[in-house]
């Protein structure tokens, strides 16, 4: 019972913030919305480099996945944005299944590439080869052929507000409990020393698998919630391009840690607008910032925050044993 | 129709070319420091634009080409000495993570100087010459030849001299160099101003052929990264072959199949991977990160 209480603490702490900000600044929901898509698909990375420290170029690929599911479904098959969402985790599971056992192989920076060449051999599937299903360069647009659902409305962005949150808490309570689990833990002992985890009996293989699947299962739910949300799609989505900033914002929240992932989509995203408004040539800062984090603050925002908060714990035991 | 296959042989040799240049820097500093160098395409732009920029001042293509050959040099001695020192046995990510910030830093300065239109470079020759009954720009034929004459030069320098000789001892185990009472940290600067140094003279020879554009770096990242991974690390003669392989892909694929020109690298590189992670002339359990 405690422990169920220590799970839902966290993320719900996090949710009621999320909610105070999107009625304190009423203008910046579509902002809240990106952050929280973007987020989970942050964490599915987190969990490939943060719990496992193996590096993917080609995380826009499973994006593209679910994005890509969902699209195709909406724009011609069925209507209904919950059962889009719900074949799209089915297409993360089949992808992380299939390419699995290929990929789990290979390892450093071999993984990485072979990751962004699926990542371009997807962009030349979308744009070049279905062009029945994906229409090409166009994109896909749905949003008139996507019907009401019951107790939220996903096309109205203020009721895809509410449903967006309830998905990363649910993300993240299962994340928190990932965080404490034995798989999580036998997913940093990879990460740390496999050949030990195997000589332990474990089979490292499967262990691989599974962290590979679950990432492409999030990554996919991401996209469909971005393909939701927007109401079209297009290739753009799976360009290899756009695979660093999946790595920048990891590592600036801080890699393996349960709200690392969150933090370090709002310092990137957050960055990137805010930078953009002052200069133009947003690269050059963010470059910059990136380097500055990389050396002075190893643990990334959330570890920033982490010490911080540490400090002032401290302070205040010293200030009270002092009253004492 | 046979003339259109003459003719894109040549291009692809020329594609290759290029690729040979710009990735033989990326084979060998992989190779001798461990770190995957995301940030050498920045030299590939810089060189690029400044050719561009003085063709259209100067209106000299060879004073561009030695400007950006020596500026790509001292920028690369820059980064090696004031940030790259730091990061030498970092984990992978924490690398490219860092070099990665460095690219993005360069295209800023690039776009902030340069502005973001891509933009034409002329060519230094405007002669075309028949071959086989086609009409092959002069120029086609000179970068073959001169990529050719700097992989020659470089396998000298790798072979005959004495800190060829350390770099690619180095390869082989830096520890061992060191002990050796070489300065192995000199070793991966000359290295590296070196390998940079390539890239810069790749992208002035490419800029007539391509223009230049902010993010053309990012374009040939991945190729020169594929052209690596397919060669083998640390071979020369692997980036030789793979590149000339790549060449042929994008020209004649593209001329049979428009598409492949873009996608065919990339199909190349997943089968390479899957069959032979270790590339075409990489040792087994040398290659970096492959353990199995």
């Amino acid at each position: 019972m405690n422990r169920t209480v220590e799970y839902l603490r966290g993320p719900f702490i996090l949710i009621v913030l999320i909610v105070i900000s999107r009625y304190l600044f009423p203008s910046k929901m579509t902002f809240l919305v990106e952050i929280t898509t973007f987020s989970i698909y942050i964490i599915a990375n987190d969990i490939l480099y943060g719990y496992m420290g193996m590096v993917s170029f080609g995380q826009p690929f499973y994006l593209g996945v679910g994005a890509y599911t969902a699209a195709i479904y909406l724009a011609h098959i069925g209507n209904n944005p919950l059962v889009a969402i719900m074949l799209a985790l089915f297409a993360g599971l089949l992808a992380g299944v299939i390419l699995g056992p290929a990929y789990i192989r290979l390892r450093g920076d071999y993984f990485a590439l072979i990751n962004a060449a699926s990542c371009g051999l997807g962009l030349f599937l979308v744009e070049k080869t279905f062009l029945a299903f994906t229409r090409g360069d166009d994109g896909l647009w749905y949003r008139s052929r996507m019907q009401a659902t019951p107790f939220l409305d996903l096309r109205k962005p203020s009721e895809f507000f509410w449903f967006a949150m309830i998905v990363l808490f649910l993300v993240l309570v299962w994340y928190t409990w990932l965080n404490r689990s034995t798989l999580g833990a036998s997913f940093r002992a990879i990460k740390v020393n496999e050949s030990k985890m195997k000589f332990l009996g474990y089979n490292t293989f499967v262990i691989r698998w599974t962290g590979f699947t679950l990432n492409c299962i999030l990554a996919a739910l991401a996209g469909a919630m971005f393909a939701v949300n927007y109401g079209f799609v297009n290739p753009s989505i799976t360009a290899p391009d756009r695979a660093a900033e999946v790595l920048v914002a990891t590592l600036l929240g801080g890699p393996g840690s349960i709200y690392g992932p969150f933090f370090g989509t709002v310092a990137f995203i957050g960055l990137r607008d805010v930078v953009s408004t002052f200069v133009s040539r947003w690269e050059l800062a963010m470059g910059i910032l990136t380097i500055i984090v990389c050396f002075k603050f190893r643990g990334g925002v959330w570890g920033t925050i982490q010490i911080i908060g540490n400090q002032l714990k401290s302070l205040k035991g010293k200030s009270s044993a002092q009253n004492v | 129709m046979l003339e259109l296959y003459i003719s894109s042989v040549i291009l692809g040799l020329c594609i290759s070319g290029i690729l040979l240049l710009v990735s033989i820097g990326l084979s060998i500093g992989f190779g001798l420091m461990r770190i995957i160098n995301m940030e050498q395409m920045v030299y590939y732009t810089f060189g690029a634009y400044l050719t561009y920029a003085l063709v259209a001042w100067a209106g000299s293509f060879w004073l561009g080409l030695l400007a950006g050959t020596l500026v790509a040099g001292a920028a690369g001695f820059l980064v090696e000495t004031q940030l790259l020192r730091r990061v030498y046995g970092k984990e992978l990510m924490f690398t490219m993570v860092v070099t990665f910030s460095v690219f993005m830093i360069g295209i800023g300065l690039i776009q902030y100087v340069f502005g973001l239109a891509s933009k034409p470079v002329g060519q230094p020759f405007a002669a075309s010459l028949s071959l086989f009954g086609t009409k092959v720009p002069v120029y086609r034929l000179v970068v073959i030849v001169i990529s050719l004459v700097v992989y020659v030069l470089i396998q000298l320098f790798l072979n005959k001299t004495i800190f060829g000789k350390a770099i690619r001892a180095g390869i082989e185990n830096p520890d061992q160099v060191q002990g050796l009472g070489i300065n192995i940290r000199r070793i991966f600067t000359i290295t590296f101003v070196v390998a940079s140094g390539l890239a810069g003279f790749g992208g002035c020879l490419h800029s007539p052929l391509v223009g230049v554009r902010p993010y053309m770096g990012f374009d040939m990242l991945l190729l020169a990264f594929i052209t690596v991974i397919l060669g083998g690390l640390g071979s020369l003669k692997g980036t030789l072959i793979s590149a000339a392989i790549l060449g042929q892909v994008i020209s004649v694929g593209g001329t049979i199949y428009s598409p492949l020109s873009s996608v065919g690298p990339f199909i190349v590189m997943f089968i390479v991977i899957l069959l032979k992670p270790t590339g075409l002339y990489g040792i087994k359990g040398k290659a970096f990160g492959f353990e199995e």
